[in-house]
């Protein structure tokens, strides 16, 4: 047995298949104990690598389970490895000479990218490298000019100036975005230095916990955080939580005996950054820093490579896609120009052109603010988002990989059922005590409560009167600490009737006995008699007990009694709580009357014969949100697996209670004792659940791995250290899930770091684990999972229409220029209203799909494919480009030619001329009325024409917009409820009218006023799009799955 | 969710949103996402390979013939209806504008009404950008290259009409003449005297004859500097005396003067000839209303003796109360070179 609380039944001993004396595994058995490492702990071998191999190496180390002897050795041979002493410690210049050999005792900060590499990334990432690009050309057009013409025109200078500013301005914002979200991570810091009580030269010190060295000899006690991995060599009564460590939720004791092999399971060592709860404790400093176990796992955290999220992927592929398009087409049309016989400044402009037509200069910049948009509203739900990029992660992710302790429990024991009067009563084990209620009268609860109270050591920490009875911290057992907050719960202050019950005498719990017993006076004036309450392990009770309380009558304990008990016993056990047995004895006033001197040491009082009252059971239970969040994930797609550190039946007992393993599935292990049958002639296919031991999971290679992950649909894996949550995680993606893993503890942290996406608890989290982590809950609340599988969900819903929206207007922006190189006619659209559109009128209406509510219920629908569900695929591409850009683009071209027509120039007159009209020396062009055209003229006509096609895009992009806002429904069904969408509308078309009819706009940009009619002529075309997609998305409707839906719904 | 808890926390396990059976359902749409083990195998080419031509599906680019015809026709209706949309936009549109009249016209028009110059002979197309004539008077094949340009240009002006195939009624006007409704004047082209392409317009004597026109504006009159005491104050001097030798009927005529850009230009230029003799375009041939057989008015300038091996910068300017003139903008007025070897 590994640990002993007082009186406990330990699990295991109802699951004999899974003891415990190996159950912390890890994947490597130390089989030698050459570790080749020197007694300082350092590598005995320079490795002499190249720095990579160095850190792969390195990595592997990390990988690898911990392998030390310094809890088998001696502990003469401990202090002479580190040349210390157990009374006087090391002395001064030792710890010096250590302290510089070793440096101090602290985790190394992760590696941080220099914040102006950060920088440049954004400078020169995605888009931006094509818009230099463009830029460049763009200065090396007017400087050939400015040194071959006199008056070169200031158009491409100022143009490249534009789209340098461009690339800086949304450089220099997303820096700033993302630089405000990693802020956040500062806030988690502890800055309070910790403190150690160290022995050196014979003298007491405090120092630092930085300043610890190897082979100091330091003093902690209870409520102190271990200051590094030491080897206790003195004790009293001390116990550390392991939680954060290894994920199991009870205190364990810890003393000089040495007793596993496993270092973390044997009792000697005590690691850093792990609690005293309990107790004293004097041990030797073994290993400092990064050398802890903690360290190791903060290394093996921060040393994993994690890929990109899965919207930076749909971003780079979609990057990719756009470059692709705009290479293409700009080295395409470059190569036609030169065969057409142009200049080959001529060809350049004409790339610059086609560049900045097909770059969304604007959409990186929308994207990143819908991400913030998204990323505040999920703050303000509790979710904090470290990555803007991890928003939308969580609504991508197929696979939850959840811890269990503090994330779907409450982490404190709390009792869940009672037995008394010969049936199970349910406790109440939500947190808000909304939960079922039981009688609190009858005699046998009575008489249970009464043992609860009196024999129970736990008391509260004083100073939290205004403090939720189960919030309130408790000094003292987990156990004692849920029987205390039970029965405050039910009877009130525990304290004053304890006080009423005057204890005399009690014997504490110790692993032989597995009981505590206590005599108390009677609260009961009129009566003389001494109360005897006793607890402990059932059977070793029922074992002293020769009578039992039923209803309010004391019978004796026949064989059907016994049937009785041991039911409910093997009942709760098989619900994975811990129970504990209850009996009391009424002493008779003659044999021990008050005054009764009663000895401890040696019982001179009954301690057999007693009356048998009750059991109760205690678990770590789920916290009220998680069933349904579970559900709402299942209902989602999601496949939630349970990972921890605890034990199997735990672990199953809460699958089951929260959903994780649905009612009726079965494991495999079920299905064997239903048909009695060995667990081997089980089909393992049949079983949809399954409940996996850290140890099996040893033994598996990873196709059996893959294997598991595959054909359960439901799977807990239990005893699992943080290298096997590791491995699941690993396993998980290898077969093409997104996974989401949550955890509080360190030993989540590898899991957490490897992970799509990591959850932390903001409250209950160690800073590690935050560390390691993209999201963190700051409620702890596992249910703020699936506000974020929402959230995330519903961001790349609307990304897609936002991009969608946005890519459209790139077809109406393209097309002038190709068919000012093939048909020779006046540039449609300047490059500078190009930019207007992408930098301003299509931003906020692009940016407002964001806030576009959900088509139908997200969270009703499998998780998206990451291989065939792009962000941005060909169907997207084919509406955006293929049919409403070019409706866009239509609108635009007849825009232009009855501008021209009406002022002169037919439609067929264009063609071909556009190299007299572009060229200074023609002062006199005639257009279609013999009127004859001066070149300021011409070109004033041209601007209006530019000025107009803008508009006009800006026209067909409200119906863009209305239509973006769905995929599916009807906009009738949709309404336009979403208010910032609706200012985009108005803001969009107040912006054009201002660029068009601002006076000094055509000193500026070029714009010119444009006649009220000439806004006309672009409606047939906005409304065509518009019934276009109404009458598409009615067919897609009718017919889902259809040919329609395959080639057009995106 | 916080207020579902309190619903419904007595229940032990919640109502699940979906049956458990749905649930199960689509968590094995996950499993259909899973890398498919025949998939890993292959190499990047030959995905690639695949996916120019899959010959198991008979897929080109991912696509078999059945599904490459479907959405080949679904983009021919698609852009076939696109275009019937623009046809009939056009049409419409095209029931609106009247074949001889703009429909906006001067200031309601972009064209404005401050019309430029322009100038014969002009550098060919293939060297549009360009204002300079360049020419050796020595070298025949040399200036006929202008000669010819100009004579081209000049064609309908000898034979008036031809072009419209005689519907156009054409007379003579004067000063006191002026064309009614419908008639459009004719131009002596005896009154361009030396200019005539039988002289060779005197390119061979290097003292080349440049013609000018006034661009036409349609419905634009002219507001004539007709007094000899309300003449701008830039206004050349050698202009302002021509106008007072002018006789009063003939002054409603938009002047013109041409002159050397600086000072140097002014000297190497040399004497100017103007021809016809009235220096500008006579009022009567305003305002222009896209009649068959209009011909613009034109002056001939010619420049006796200029410096040979020089470029000479030449502006032309025509005067009249609404012609504003800009240089940089190149209203009311022309710009070229003149370079004789």
């Amino acid at each position: 047995m590994m640990q002993e609380s007082n009186g406990v039944l330990e699990l295991d001993d109802l699951s004999p298949e899974h003891g415990r004396s190996d159950s912390y595994r890890v994947a490597t058995v130390p089989s030698s104990y050459d570790d080749n490492k020197t007694a300082d702990g350092r590598a005995k071998s320079r490795r002499k690598n190249t720095k990579k191999a160095r850190k792969a190496d390195d990595l592997d180390d990390l990988k690898q389970e911990l392998d030390i002897d310094y809890h088998k050795i001696s502990p003469e041979e401990l202090y002479q490895r580190f040349q210390t002493h157990p009374e006087n410690g090391l002395s001064h210049a030792k710890a010096k000479e250590n302290l510089e050999r070793d440096g101090p005792n602290a985790l190394t900060p992760p590696r941080t990218t220099p914040e102006w590499v950060k920088f440049c990334k954004n400078l020169f990432g995605g888009f931006a490298l094509l818009l230099w690009i463009g830029a460049i050309l763009c200065f090396t057009a007017y400087s050939i000019l400015a040194s071959t013409v006199e008056e070169p025109s200031d158009d491409n200078l100022y143009l490249g100036i534009v789209l340098a500013a461009v690339v800086i301005v949304t450089g220099i914002f997303s820096y700033y975005q993302e630089s405000k979200s990693s802020k956040i991570m500062e806030s988690f810091k502890n800055m309070v230095p910790q403190f150690a009580t160290v022995l050196r030269e014979g003298e007491k010190l405090t120092l630092r916990a930085e300043d610890l060295v190897l082979g100091d000899v330091v003093e902690v006690k209870f409520g102190d955080r271990i200051p590094a991995d030491i080897r206790i060599i003195e004790s009293r009564g001390f116990k550390v939580d392991n939680s954060s460590l290894t994920g199991e939720s009870e205190p364990q004791s810890r003393s000089p005996e040495f007793t596993h092999e496993n270092p973390l399971e044997t009792k000697n060592l005590a690691f850093f950054s792990t609690n005293a709860v309990e107790g004293t404790a004097k041990g030797v400093v073994i290993s400092c820093g990064d050398h802890t176990v903690m360290g190791r796992i903060a290394g093996l955290a921060s040393g994993l490579d994690t890929g990109d999220t899965p919207i930076a992927k749909e971003i780079h592929h979609f990057i990719q896609l756009i470059t692709g398009v705009a290479v293409f087409l700009g080295v395409t049309f470059f190569v036609i120009a030169f065969i057409l016989g142009y200049h080959w400044l001529d060809a350049v402009i004409f790339l610059i052109g086609i560049i900045v037509a097909n770059v969304p200069e604007g959409l990186l910049a929308t994207v990143t603010v819908c991400l913030t948009l998204t990323a505040k509203r999920m703050a303000s739900k509790n979710c904090l988002v470290k990555n803007l990029e991890a928003v939308e992660t969580l609504g991508s992710t197929s696979t939850i990989c959840s811890d269990k302790t503090g994330t779907l429990t409450q982490n404190r024991m709390t009792v869940a059922h009672m037995w008394f009067d010969n049936q199970i009563i349910e406790a109440d084990t939500t947190e808000d005590q909304s939960g079922v209620q039981y009688d609190r009268t009858s005699p046998g609860f009575q008489a249970l409560s009464r043992i609860a109270t009196l024999c129970n050591r736990a008391e509260f920490k004083p100073g939290q009167d205004g403090i939720p009875i189960l919030k309130r911290e408790v000094n003292g057992d987990a156990s004692e600490a849920a029987l205390l907050k039970c029965m405050e719960l039910a009877l009130g202050d525990v304290m004053s009737i304890r006080r009423k019950n005057k204890k005399v005498c009690e014997i504490p719990f110790n692993s032989t006995n597995k009981y505590q017993v206590s005599c108390h006076e009677n609260e009961d004036p009129n009566d003389p008699r001494h109360i005897l309450v006793m607890k402990g392990a059932p059977e070793r009770i029922l074992e002293r007990c020769s009578s039992i309380f039923i209803c309010g009558k004391e019978k004796v304990l026949d064989e059907e009694m016994k049937e009785a008990f041991n039911n409910a016993y093997l009942e709760l056990g098989g619900l994975g709580e811990r129970v504990l047995g209850f009996c009391d004895f009424l002493m008779p006033s003659d044999k021990f009357p008050l005054g009764f001197k009663f000895n401890s040491d040696d019982a001179n009082f009954p301690i057999e014969g007693l009356r048998f009252v009750g059991l109760m059971s205690m678990i770590d239970p789920p916290r009220a949100a998680v069933p349904d969040a579970v559900a709402k994930c299942r209902s989602a797609g999601i496949k939630v697996i349970m990972v921890t550190g605890d034990h199997p039946i735990t672990a199953k007992a809460i699958a089951k209670s929260v959903g994780i393993i649905s009612e009726g599935n079965e494991t495999v292990e079920d299905i064997a004792n239903r048909l009695n049958i060995p667990v081997s002639e089980v089909n393992p296919r049949e079983a949809k659940a399954a409940v996996l031991h850290g140890t099996d999971l040893r033994e598996l290679s990873s196709d059996q791995l893959d294997e598991v992950l595959r054909y359960h649909t439901e799977i807990v894996f239990a005893r699992t250290s943080p290298q096997q949550k590791l491995i699941i995680v690993e396993g998980c993606q290898r077969m093409g899930a997104i996974v989401a893993v949550t955890g509080d503890g360190v030993n989540d942290s590898p899991a957490l770091k490897k992970a799509d996406i990591g959850v932390a608890m903001g409250i209950a989290g160690s800073d590690v684990s935050k560390q390691a982590a993209d999201m963190i809950l700051l409620d702890d609340n596992f249910a703020s999972i699936v506000t974020g599988v929402e959230e995330g969900r519903l961001i790349f819903d609307n990304l897609k229409k936002s991009i969608a929206y946005t890519l459209t207007s790139n077809i109406p922006e393209i097309s002038p220029f190709l068919a000012f190189i093939l048909c020779d006619i006046p540039l449609p659209l300047g490059t500078v209203t190009i930019l207007c559109i992408d930098l301003g009128t299509d931003m906020v209406p692009a940016i407002s799909l964001a806030y576009e509510e959900a088509e139908a219920d997200i969270m009703k629908r499998p998780p998206r494919n990451p291989y065939d569900d792009k962000l941005v695929n060909s169907r997207l591409i084919s509406m955006a480009y293929g049919q409403i850009g070019m409706i866009q683009a239509a609108a635009g071209f007849f825009v232009y030619f009855v501008i021209m027509a009406e002022n002169g120039f037919l439609p067929m007159m264009l063609f071909g001329i556009r190299k007299q009209w572009d060229s200074k020396a023609v002062n006199d062009l005639t257009d279609s009325y013999g009127q004859e055209w001066t070149y300021r003229d011409r070109k004033t006509l041209e601007y209006t024409c530019h000025t107009a096609f803008f508009v006009s895009i800006v026209v067909v992009q409200w119906a863009d917009l209305i239509i973006c806002k769905t995929r599916r429904n009807s906009i009738v069904h949709q309404g336009m409820r979403n208010w910032a969408l609706n200012f985009g509308l108005i803001f969009e078309t107040a912006l054009a009218a201002f660029l068009s009819y601002t006076p000094g706009m055509d000193k500026g940009l070029r714009m010119f006023p444009l006649k009220f009619v000439w806004w006309l002529p672009a409606l047939p075309f906005m409304l065509s799009i518009f019934i276009y997609d109404e009458t598409r998305r009615f067919y897609l409707r009718r017919n889902p799955g259809g040919w329609l839906e395959q080639e057009t719904y995106y | 969710m916080p207020t579902s808890n309190s619903n419904s926390s007595n229940v032990k396990i919640r109502q699940p949103s979906l049956s458990l059976s749905k649930q199960e359902d689509l968590l094995n749409v996950q499993t259909s996402y899973y890398f498919k083990p025949e998939d890993m195998k292959l190499t990047d080419k030959q995905k690639f390979q695949k996916l120019i031509w899959d010959p198991e599906h008979k897929q080109f680019l991912g696509r078999n013939a059945t599904s490459w015809s479907k959405i080949c026709l679904f983009y021919l209706v698609f852009y076939g209806m696109l275009a019937a949309l623009v046809a009939i936009c056009m049409w419409v549109f095209f029931q609106t504008l009247d074949p001889r009249i703009p429909k906006w016209q001067m200031d309601s028009s972009i064209i404005g009404t401050n019309p430029g110059l322009g100038f014969r002979p002009m550098p060919t197309a293939d060297n549009a950008e360009s204002t300079l004539i360049w020419f050796e008077g020595s070298n025949k094949t040399n200036f006929n290259k202008w000669v010819n340009n100009l004579s081209a240009f000049l064609d309908k002006y000898y034979t008036p009409g031809k072009t419209e195939k005689g519907t156009a009624s054409i007379r003579k006007c004067s000063y006191n003449q002026p064309p009614k409704r419908g008639q459009v004047c004719d131009f002596d082209v005896r009154l361009w005297g030396e200019c005539s392409p039988d002289k060779f317009f005197n390119y061979h004597r290097n003292a080349p004859c440049i013609f000018l026109k006034l661009n036409r504006i349609y419905g634009w009159v002219p507001e004539y500097y007709n007094d000899i005491h309300d003449l701008p104050e830039n206004m050349p001097d050698d202009l302002k005396k021509h106008i007072a030798s002018v006789k009063p009927e003939e002054r409603n005529t938009i002047w013109i003067s041409c002159e050397g850009e600086n000072p140097a230009d002014i000297e190497y230029l040399g004497p100017i000839s103007y021809h016809p003799q009235v220096q500008g375009f006579p009022g009567y041939y305003y305002p222009y209303e896209n009649s068959e057989g209009y011909l613009s008015p034109l002056v001939a300038v010619q420049f006796l003796r200029p410096v040979s091996g020089i470029v000479i910068n030449i502006e032309c300017k025509a005067w009249a109360k609404n012609i504003k003139h800009s240089r940089a903008d190149r209203t009311g007025s022309v710009h070229f070179e003149l370079l004789i070897d």
